[in-house]
């Protein structure tokens, strides 16, 4: 084997692997780049019979057209302040927990994990009716609160466990040092704890923001009268107002997305890269 | 005096569990508590305006008796032997494919967790203009390469894997788990495997697979009681509440339409018992196949 034969496989290769890495790239963006398209078209145009993949004319109104359809800006609103004070509080009370969790004895601590995984178990569907009547009998209907209510548990499981693994990668000499000189569990907490993780707070931060945006189910449940309509609840109100109309459904679409993907790209690399890290941790 | 030498001792275990004091209570009254009064309710009749009355066994009985029920069990049952294993082995070929650390991969590991983040809600409308027989760009992308278009929601064989289909592109968390799988495995293994002459096929089959089985297994479990709770707003949505012919009437469509439609919270909760029990078998199932094909491997080294 010569030298410049392993080479010119080994470009061989790359140039493959890159073909590869754009085909993915192409089919993971496609659906996003139809909707664009979609939801630029013209609204009076008989739908297309042949693939468009460009809009001609782009129609940027059709976004304004949104907004004076449905009440738009308050189905955002009422989620952005669902999520303000949803994911705040999530940080708090599960990084509280995961703490928590982290400076109990082992085996209160084994347990404790074999609770939440067993909790992360349980499908959403089988508690709906249940937690439904819960929130009827509590008064909580058609009150945004309900939907934040979930915050004060730290949301999931699994974002408790994210904070246990991020507390427990600081050694433990740290903490027993902090506590020698007279500090208090919630002054290590916000001290020591939580300066350490600033990943798992944004990992968590930009979940769980995901979380209360996207969230339908919950609001379908419990909310009754449009003014208390988040987002994605909203969507369906103006999908139900004209089923055809794409360009609509599909701006309107699109008026949801923008802000998780927004968050997402802004915090896609500590967030894929702390995700990564996590079972190394662990062990 | 003692209360204060006792608050001195154990002041810190106090703080300690007064942290973790909102979680549990969460835990009980949110998931725990509901997920057990569910086993209550299955025992009532309760439309939610007047009490409750007793069953008994009434609901269960009704249960293999109602024929939309057990169409939803076998779209439920057809769609995790569809769409669990498809997405596990996407996510596992996207994580092997982009496992390097390079600034390129970066970039697509994000690309393709990206259709994860996007609301449910979205998705499913994105995927009914997608999958429109007449004018939907799927079809149209078909026909230009020389392919009849489908009829996709239209007709109900075509509508299952419309369903499946869509469910494919969000694989972002089980993208991410096999990524960090990957990285757990020890480096020098697959190295020594290739120095041993091993092939990349069999170095991945013979030595990495087996090392990251368990998180697989997990995953597969975690996608199988997923599936309970994913397929719903694609059914509210692309199947218009479970069609067409109720082809995409799975357990949470009917359980939603059951409960909040007719307002039978009772039987609807006796379906959610059943959707405990079914979840339960094919855990063990898998459990048990992922076991043998484990010990496969073992006898073969």
């Amino acid at each position: 084997m010569t030298g410049s034969g392993d080479m010119s496989r080994r470009r061989g290769r790359s140039g493959l692997w890159f073909f590869v890495l754009i085909l993915v790239c192409a089919v993971f963006l496609l659906p996003l780049y139809w909707t664009v398209v979609t939801a630029l078209r013209e609204t009076g145009r008989p739908l297309p019979r042949h693939i468009e993949w460009f809009p001609s004319p782009a129609i940027w109104g059709n976004f304004r057209t949104v907004f004076e359809v449905v009440d738009a800006g308050r189905f955002a609103l009422n989620s952005l302040v669902i999520a303000s004070v949803a994911v705040p509080a999530t940080i708090v009370f599960a990084s509280l927990a995961g703490f928590a969790m982290s400076q109990l004895p082992h085996r209160y601590r084994v347990r404790l994990v074999a609770v939440s995984a067993l909790c992360l178990m349980v499908p959403l569907t089988a508690i709906w009716i249940p937690r439904f009547l819960l929130f009827k009998e509590a008064g909580l209907m058609n009150r945004r609160v309900a939907l934040m209510v979930p915050s004060l548990m730290g949301t999931s499981p699994f974002f408790v466990l994210i904070f246990l693994w991020a507390f427990s990668t600081v050694p433990k000499e740290v903490y027993d040092a902090a506590r020698l000189d007279g500090a208090g569990a919630y002054r290590i907490w916000a001290g020591i704890g939580l300066p350490q993780a600033k990943a798992a707070i944004g990992t968590v931060g930009v979940l769980a923001f995901v979380h209360y945006w996207n969230s339908f189910v919950e609001p379908l449940l419990l909310m009754r009268t449009s003014d208390k309509f988040t987002a994605s609840l909203g969507l369906r109100t103006l999908y139900s107002l004209d089923g055809t109309n794409w360009p609509i459904i599909m701006a309107g679409s699109l008026l949801t997305i923008v802000p998780v993907v927004t968050v997402f790209v802004l915090a896609q690399r500590a967030f894929l890269r702390d995700l990564r890290n996590m079972d190394r941790r662990v062990g | 005096m003692t209360l204060a030498r006792w608050w001195q001792r154990n002041s810190q275990r106090v703080a300690l569990n007064s942290m973790l004091l909102p979680y549990l209570i969460g835990l009980a009254l949110l998931v725990i508590g509901p997920g057990l009064a569910g086993f209550a309710l299955s025992l009532t009749d309760y439309n939610a305006i007047q009490s409750p009355s007793w069953a008994r066994l009434e609901n269960f009985r009704r249960l293999p008796h109602d024929q939309i029920f057990r169409i939803a069990v076998f779209n439920s049952l057809l769609y995790i032997v569809l769409a669990v294993p498809l997405r596990l082995i996407g996510a596992l070929a996207l994580a092997k494919l982009l496992q390097r650390p390079r600034r390129s991969s970066m970039v697509v590991r994000a690309i393709v967790y990206l259709p994860t983040v996007i609301p449910d809600l979205a998705w499913a409308l994105i995927w009914l203009w997608i999958l429109n027989p007449l004018y939907g760009p799927l079809n149209q992308l078909l026909e230009l390469v020389g392919i009849d278009g489908l009829a996709w929601m239209v007709d109900p064989s075509t509508a299952r894997i419309g369903i499946v289909l869509m469910m494919v592109w969000q694989l972002g968390e089980g993208f991410i788990v096999c990524l960090a799988a990957l990285g757990s495995v020890d480096p020098d293994l697959p190295d020594q495997a290739a120095i041993d002459g091993g092939g990349t096929w069999s170095t991945f089959r013979g030595i990495i697979l087996p090392t990251i089985a368990p998180v697989l297994l997990i995953l597969v479990f975690r996608d199988t009681i997923f599936s309970f709770q994913a397929n719903f707003v694609p059914a509210l949505i692309l199947g218009k509440g479970g069609g067409p012919d109720y082809a995409t009437m799975y357990l949470p469509m009917y359980i939603y339409t059951t409960a909040f439609g007719y307002l039978r919270f009772g039987y609807a909760a006796s379906m959610t018992v059943a959707m405990y029990a079914i979840t339960g078998i094919i855990l063990l199932l898998q459990y048990r196949l992922t076991h043998r094909w484990h010990d496969g491997f073992g006898r073969h080294e």
